[in-house]
């Protein structure tokens, strides 16, 4: 099937969530762009608006008073609503100045000399095969090791924090009530964890990112246990997946772009640029769910409250009014890149500056390595949709002998 | 002489400016933007462009 064929434009529908959009979303987002600026998508059991074009996706983003957050509209398990995910200003930016501190850009700046000695880790325990599966070897197990480290958790609960994480992004029962129950589980299991580790730190000493909610305030009070946890849930939902999609669909890229490769293996000066391109061309979260919270219209869509509205980022990354004639192609060089994939507003990622750090110090590690890699033959790519993660990436490289130190 | 101006209320932290003119631009501790040279010298002033144009909130502009 073309992608493209998942915009209908008599019926006024479009469909984001096949497996061939995932994969090659572009075609289907040109055709949402020219043909439907305002789609629905009838899907998760209720009909949603689709916004595409660059200009619509950022306007929304700058008004949470008619777009807004505060509604669970997806059900992850979760005990109420997410901080600061589904809170609205402007009692969100309260709880934005007490967490962006703790993962701001001088924040994270001296984890890189630590990211380094992992990144390097890991790869050691598969360079001297000269076969990986990339998904499963390097870009899931990367962003956790990170965050367990950042928490001051020990490294022995990856497998574990692997499991509930995915228990709760994708059950896969094959049962809608099933999934719900799973997650319900996982999500419980999630917050007694935390609330055990946050218990353990009480009046402690510690830097780790926990013990530094403990110490912050929201408001001249410190931060409640449930927010802290709430804090957590959101932390693992959302700093964990995203930044393995972001290098999987790098890594899947560059192993069929030699001469993009080439550049970047040449001169690691560029990978700042090429991430920020990664971000925009493969836009790894394609979409953020809002609803109308005032009566609004557009391109003559009257939208009610309490509708429905999927902002599809990736379609206005890709938005040639915004990056040009070339806007659908990769360039690891591109200048000016207003793209995005961290969302805009007031909500805008909040671990921006740590997944920067983890995709450029991985991004750099890995071409310094492995410079020269390719897709194994006959391998086929599935992508997963929302989140763009490959299910599984096997590449191939020369093998070379790991020293092993003394 | 170029001149920078910086829209407090509109900055929301994208990080584009500091990353990409990292001498005249700096973040605060929520990963905001700071202006450390609102009149940029000349060698400066391509870098400058460039960090102004690349803001998605449009929380920068430059008179020239
Ligand atoms: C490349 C990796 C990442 C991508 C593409 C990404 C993408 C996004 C997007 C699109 C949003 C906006 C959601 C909305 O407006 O509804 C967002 C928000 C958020 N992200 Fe990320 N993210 C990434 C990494 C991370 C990491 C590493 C963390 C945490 C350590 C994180 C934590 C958050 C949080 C807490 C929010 C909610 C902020 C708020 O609502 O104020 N993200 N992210
Ligand atoms: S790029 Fe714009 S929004 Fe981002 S920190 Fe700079 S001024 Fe603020």
């Amino acid at each position: 099937m073309d992608p493209g064929d998942a915009v209908n434009p008599q019926t006024g529908e479009a469909n984001p969530y096949l497996p061939e959009v995932a994969a090659n979303p572009i075609p289907f987002y040109e055709r949402l762009r020219d043909h439907l600026p305002v789609a629905m998508f009838e899907g998760f059991g209720r009909g949603t608006w689709i916004i595409s074009r660059y200009e619509d996706v950022r306007w929304a983003l700058k008004h949470p008073e008619i777009f807004s957050s505060d509604f669970v509209a997806v059900d992850i398990g979760q005990d109420r609503p997410l901080i600061p995910l589904q809170i609205d200003p402007p009692e969100h930016a309260k709880y934005r100045r007490v967490i962006d501190p703790t993962i701001g850009p001088h924040e994270v700046a001296p984890l890189e000399g630590e990211l380094r000695v992992v990144v390097n880790d890991v790869i050691d325990s598969f360079i001297a095969r000269g076969s990986v599966d990339a998904h499963a070897e390097f870009t899931v197990p990367l962003p956790c090791i990170v965050f367990l480290s950042m928490c001051g958790l020990p490294l022995e609960d990856l497998d574990k924090l692997l499991v509930w994480k995915d228990n709760i992004i994708r059950p896969n029962t094959g049962d809608p009530e099933q999934d719900a129950k799973v997650r319900r589980a996982t999500g419980a299991a999630l917050y007694a964890y935390f609330e055990d580790a946050i218990d353990q730190r009480r009046g402690g000493s510690g830097t780790d990112l926990l013990t530094r909610f403990l110490t912050s305030e929201v408001d001249g009070r410190s931060m409640s246990q449930e927010e802290m946890l709430d804090i957590c849930y959101l932390f693992v939902l959302g700093g964990l997946d995203t930044v393995t999609s972001t290098l999987d669909c790098s890594l899947a890229h560059l192993a069929q772009d030699p001469i993009q490769r080439q550049l970047l293996a040449d001169d690691q000066s560029i990978v700042p640029a090429a991430v920020e391109e990664m971000l925009r061309y493969h836009t790894p979260v394609m979409q953020i769910l809002r609803a109308v919270a005032q009566p609004v219209e557009l391109h003559g869509h009257k939208f009610e409250v309490g509708d429905t509205v999927m902002l599809m980022l990736g379609s206005a990354d890709t938005d040639p009014t915004e990056f040009g004639e070339d806007a659908s192609e990769f360039d690891a060089t591109r200048e000016v890149n207003r793209h995005l994939a961290f969302g805009g507003g007031p909500h805008r990622c909040l671990g921006s500056h740590l997944a920067r750090l983890e995709l450029r110090v991985a991004l750099e590690e890995w071409h310094r390595r492995i410079p020269d890699y390719t897709v194994a033959e006959g391998a086929h790519l599935e992508y997963s949709p929302g989140i763009r993660e490959i299910v599984s990436l096997p590449l191939v490289f020369e093998p070379v002998t790991v020293a092993v130190a003394e | 002489m170029m001149r920078i101006h910086f829209e407090p209320d509109a900055c929301v932290g994208h990080g584009r400016c500091y990353a990409l003119a990292p001498q005249v631009f700096d973040a605060d501790d929520l990963g905001h933007c700071v202006v450390l040279l609102s009149e940029p010298p000349a060698e400066l002033a391509d870098a400058a462009r460039l960090a102004v144009a690349s803001c998605p909130e449009d929380a920068l502009t430059i008179d020239e």
